[in-house]
């Protein structure tokens, strides 16, 4: 196979100075900026009432109560179980007792879960807006130029993402334009951001981007569930427990233990 | 040297002073006020979650040793990082005013005080444990038990609050209930061999003040001591309190036939128990002689319960004796 001979492109030195340095400080400062943007949207998480607080640990002492009920004797357990049964079917420990039995109200009306969408609105404002205008402001100063050559080689299909603005169909894709640049700073500034503004930054866009993924499964008792029909589930949860209890011949493991040690 | 920037809530005396003695070293090295500023913290010392809490652990310990100087710093540098509506914040600065009130009627302003916020808040859940706290120390043992109550109806998931209830209704001779209250704790935390003990403590105390339903009592307070030292191999309280119930329980079967209950646990036959009382006749006698060979890792027991617990071994001996 012939070498393919290498590519030389006389650049002026000068577009390192006034293409790549730009780009990079905007950069920062718009992630700076950012960071700064979404502290100051962000509204403070709201509080829990105490009635809607009750109504998420009295589930959770069902939950405990069914995970844990080894630790209790039998009476003792059947007692809580008992009680905590009739409670949750009774509907005692709901935040509105009134409204049991009727379908969730929608999520679009209920402001607490409109507090929640507003904060998720103004998150991905503050990343788009930004990111707009300053692909457009490359896009019309610095459009055409090819500035600089990766140090590895690459395949051809990357000649349209590196190449973007520069219509020359056999140069090497290992040449990159501005906008490219550009590109690879969204991703690779991620560090100097963790730098200046500490680990929990809202500049850098990949962060939230893994936020926004482990968000899926809603919270216990969230917004658009049925707490009357998680009671009535858990209730039915406890029923089926069968019991055994980890005192049941305890003295026997322990002495089978210390033999041995 | 002590660590400060772990949960200190329970040091002991000798110790909580020597950390108050420090204080004001700690106080002239830490930085007083924290900037928010990217460029400052590039130099400036970081704002770590270690900072505050020794701030706090220090606040605690010069409240216990009574430097309110240094402790009004604390809370003045934490008050002005936090803001002063925090709930933890709240909390502190109350303790603050109780350690520092004079008087009970200040003390009673205090409780208004803490009324008043929770009139606003109900949620507020530092001030409420403060408030079933300060009602303790000032000797209304039943007003707190009802404050606490309607602290766990709303949160019943806090182990902590569940115990102090225990506590509470210990302190009270209401046995039954505070049965209750440590089994929800279990329930919470099933591994925490110290609370498997402190029940079987419990239980042990039930059956020493009830006639009818000793033998039951007894029985579940050896399976809890037997429980925790399953836990925990070398927990001096869990096998001191074995060897109690094993022996009580011994002489108990040779008095009385037990009674067949399916709801109780069932009592292991003599030889068994002898075993037991044995084996922490063992534990007890080795702990004992490596806290006082001066071996390194074994120092970390109170030095009460090694007297209490050598004390236990002596008497055994003379009953052998003879």
């Amino acid at each position: 196979m012939a070498d393919i001979p290498v590519q030389t492109l006389h650049r002026d030195p000068q577009l390192f100075y006034w293409i790549l340095i730009p780009i990079t400080i905007v950069m920062v400062q718009t992630g700076v900026l950012r960071h700064y943007a979404s502290v100051l949207l962000q509204t403070a998480p709201k509080k829990q009432d105490a009635p809607a607080m009750r109504e998420q640990r009295s589930l959770g002492r069902g939950v405990a109560l069914r995970s844990n009920y080894h630790s209790l004797s039998k009476k003792s357990f059947e007692s809580r179980r008992d009680y905590l049964i009739s409670a949750y079917e009774n509907g005692d420990f709901l935040k509105e007792p009134e409204k049991k039995g009727q379908p969730p109200a929608n999520p679009m009306s209920d402001p607490g879960a409109m507090d929640g969408m507003m904060g998720m609105m103004k998150n991905n404002m503050a990343m788009m807006i930004p990111n707009t205008l300053i692909m457009s402001w490359i896009n019309a100063f610095f459009s055409g130029y090819v500035t600089m050559k990766l140090p590895f080689p690459l395949t051809i299909k990357f000649k349209s993402m590196l190449q973007a603005g520069v219509q020359t169909k056999d140069m090497d894709p290992r040449w990159m334009s501005s906008i490219s640049w550009y590109f690879l700073c969204i991703f690779g500034l991620q560090f100097v951001y963790v730098f200046l503004l500490g680990n929990d930054n809202a500049a850098s866009q990949l962060n939230q981007q893994m936020q926004a993924q482990q968000m899926p499964n809603p919270m216990m008792g969230g917004p658009g569930q049925d707490p009357d029909k998680q009671f009535k589930a858990e209730a039915e949860n406890l029923a089926v427990v069968d019991h055994y209890s980890v005192l049941d011949d305890v003295e026997g493991r322990l002495l089978a233990s210390l033999k041995k040690a | 040297m002590i660590s400060l920037s772990q949960d200190r809530g329970l040091l002991s005396h000798p110790d909580a002073l020597h950390v108050a003695q420090q204080a004001p070293l700690v106080l002239k090295d830490a930085p007083k006020t924290i900037s928010a500023s990217p460029w400052a913290s590039l130099f400036s010392a970081p704002d770590t979650a270690d900072l505050w809490i020794t701030y706090e652990n220090l606040l605690l310990s010069c409240l216990r040793s009574g430097d309110d100087k240094s402790a009004i710093e604390c809370l003045d540098r934490i008050t002005a990082r936090f803001g002063s509506q925090n709930e933890r914040v709240m909390a502190l600065t109350g303790l603050g005013k109780e350690a520092t009130a004079k008087g009970d009627e200040q003390l009673q302003h205090i409780l208004t005080e803490y009324q008043e916020i929770l009139g606003e808040n109900a949620a507020n859940i530092p001030i409420a444990k403060r408030r079933v706290a300060l009602l303790r120390s000032m000797g209304k043992d039943s007003e707190a038990i009802t404050a606490l109550g309607t602290l766990l109806d709303s949160s019943p998931t806090d182990a902590e609050g569940w115990s102090e209830l225990a506590d509470l209704h210990l302190s009270q001779g209401h046995y039954p209930q505070a049965i209750f209250a440590l089994e929800e704790v279990l329930v919470l935390v099933p591994n925490a061999w110290n609370m498997h003990a402190r029940l079987g403590e419990v239980f042990m105390m039930a059956a020493a003040s009830s006639s009818d339903a000793q033998l039951k009592y007894r029985a579940e307070a050896l399976k809890r001591f037997a429980r925790s030292v399953e836990l925990c191999d070398h927990y001096l309280r869990g096998y001191y309190g074995l060897k109690l119930v094993a022996d009580q329980l011994q002489e108990d079967k040779i008095r009385s036939k037990p009674k067949n209950d399916p709801d109780s646990f069932t009592i292991p036959d003599q030889e068994t128990l002898a075993r037991l009382s044995e084996v922490a006749m063992e534990r007890l006698a080795d702990i004992v002689r490596r806290y006082k060979a001066g071996e390194p890792l074994w120092q970390g027991y109170d030095s009460s319960a090694i007297a209490a617990a050598a004390d236990l071994l002596d008497k055994t001996k003379q009953t052998l004796v003879r």
